[in-house]
């Protein structure tokens, strides 16, 4: 274990291959001090591979991968990650499941940690519900909910809202990026998504086609207070434009 | 952040609601079809014995079976068949004695096979060792093992305990192996994500997860334990439905193997129905 920062998510030179299939040639990438990662690339380019060998459900080839420090061997409350099917258990309730790391952690006053994140989430009058009564908005809100009650120092978001209708997923970026702003997070979020990616992202980071590498990053300077308004902002649009023709051209 | 994104997206909920005067409307008219076929059979039955299709020594009327009943349920307790199963009388001594044997029997049973289940759902090393004994066990019939039950425990409750366990045991191991092999992997890796240790895997993702097919399993095991209840009675024991029935074939009193088969389907049917109703809060997520 080394001093540094908590959160601190540091890849270099990971590769991954399915038999003879290679997925991720060679990711490197780094990601710190409460910032949103955005990692944006085409279908099928490994995106999911490589967060979930960031997060440690799947072992790697060759490389590294530490998070502050510590080199990651296996799934661990420090890397929360949400995914595009959600992460709710169906058997519990909403607020079950947003308790049921911090009583498999045994922290203290669970009850008032699931009662804080019910509110932030919006979710307060749907405690006792199960995930099957949700809409796959409030689904993936629970699901970050559940995700952030072990309060981990990485959050990783697998195209999180790709299941949603276009009008729901704005808001929930809207909605994202303010949670992201109130509790900063060290976070990677990867997506096919440009406005996605750079509605939430404070670097951009974009992936080549299978096999995947991080062909250029770049930071994002839209401000904090990031929304629909944004989408139309001619910085934005021109942004949006040379990033479409990288990836296009990638 | 801003409140309106926020109440806007929670205002969508998936709950369908159906007003409960239309579900109990429903309901009522489902019970009622429910109650056609026993009546045609009931008819049919008694045209039957009007005609004498059969000889009524072997066909009684359901009026005989009636007062049957009614001798079993509320007559004095002084008459026995065989010299030792008692008929009149003697209702809730043959019906406890019965059911007494299949529950305790069938409860040791699941827990046996829940373990059994999770050890060959979960364990390559466990399944490696014992799929193939317990696949060739349950591929034989029950009634194979009623001659080696009693040559090797006799005749009495031991042996017929032995066959309820049997019959109540692969339903649980099959239905437990297959539905907790079939936990989707999301699950594990969640909650490994949130902290839970390997160790409790089983007690806080595999089990919930698979208690809707675990339960399936757990009705069908009872009715099998219930319906070898009959089988294992055949071993000589003296209380029972199963021996009640024995004891009035070598008296010939059908009127009473009627009543022990009403019996039979009667508590089996309630069984059931009360474990459904007992299981219904641990599944209700799996409802469609």
């Amino acid at each position: 274990m080394t001093d540094e920062p908590r959160g601190l998510l540091v890849a270099r030179g990971v590769r991954k291959s399915y038999a003879d299939l290679l997925v991720l040639d060679g990711i490197d990438l780094q990601v710190s001090a409460g910032q949103t990662l955005a990692l944006l690339g085409p279908s099928g380019c490994g995106k999911t591979t490589l967060l979930r060998v960031l997060a440690g459900l799947e072992p790697f080839d060759t490389g590294s991968v530490t998070v502050g420090g510590s080199p990651v061997e296996g799934p661990s409350p420090q890397r929360g990650i949400v995914a595009q099917a959600g992460t709710l258990f169906p058997w519990l309730t909403v607020s079950q499941n947003v308790g049921f790391g911090p009583r498999e952690l045994g922290a203290a006053d669970v009850r008032r940690t699931v009662a804080d994140l019910l509110a932030v989430t919006g979710l307060t009058d749907f405690a006792d519900a199960l995930p099957r009564q949700l809409s796959g908005g409030m689904r993936q809100r629970a699901s970050l909910a559940q995700v952030l009650a072990n309060q981990p120092p990485l959050l990783l978001l697998d195209e999180p809202f790709g299941a949603l209708d276009a009008q729901t997923r704005l808001r929930m970026h809207e909605w994202v990026r303010g949670l992201l702003a109130e509790r900063p997070t060290n976070t990677i979020l990867v997506t096919h998504d440009v406005d996605e990616a750079l509605l939430l992202g404070d670097r951009l980071g974009l992936l080549s086609p299978r096999p995947s590498r991080v062909v250029s990053e770049r930071e994002l300077s839209f401000g904090a207070d990031r929304g629909r308004h944004t989408l139309t902002d001619p910085a934005f649009v021109q942004l949006k434009a040379s990033v479409l023709a990288e990836v296009l051209a990638a | 952040m801003t409140d309106a994104p926020l109440s806007q997206v929670a205002a969508v909920s998936g709950v369908v609601t159906t007003p409960a005067s239309a579900r109990s409307g429903r309901r009522r008219h489902r019970r009622l079809v429910g109650l056609v076929v026993p009546l045609l059979l009931l008819l049919g039955w008694q045209l039957s014995w009007e005609l004498e299709l059969r000889p009524r020594s072997i066909l009684p009327s359901p009026h005989q079976v009636l007062t049957a009943a009614d001798a079993f349920f509320f007559g004095t307790n002084n008459v026995t068949l065989s010299g030792i199963v008692p008929f009149k009388g003697a209702a809730w001594l043959h019906i406890s004695a019965s059911v007494e044997r299949c529950l305790s029997t069938w409860v040791l049973a699941v827990g046996v096979g829940l373990v059994l289940g999770l050890g060959l759902g979960l364990s390559r090393w466990v399944a490696d060792l014992l799929e193939p004994v317990t696949n060739a066990l349950r591929a034989v019939p029950l009634f194979a093992w009623l001659p080696l039950a009693a040559v090797q425990f006799g005749i009495g409750e031991r042996p017929a305990r032995i066959l309820i366990f049997i019959g109540a045991l692969w339903p649980v191991v099959v239905a437990t192996t297959d539905s907790v092999a079939r936990v989707p992997r999301i699950h594990v890796e969640t909650a490994r994500m949130l902290g839970t240790p390997r160790s409790r895997l089983w007690r806080r993702v595999y089990l919930p997860s698979a208690l809707p097919e675990i339960v399936t399993g757990l009705r069908l095991s009872l009715t099998l334990a219930w319906t070898c209840v009959i089988v294992g009675e055949l071993l000589g024991v003296s209380r029972g439905i199963g021996a009640m029935m024995i004891a009035a074939r070598e008296a010939g009193a059908t009127e009473q193997i009627i009543v022990g088969v009403l019996l039979f389907a009667t508590i089996g049917y309630a069984g059931d129905r009360l474990l459904r109703l007992m299981a219904r809060p641990l599944v209700r997520w799996g409802d469609a």
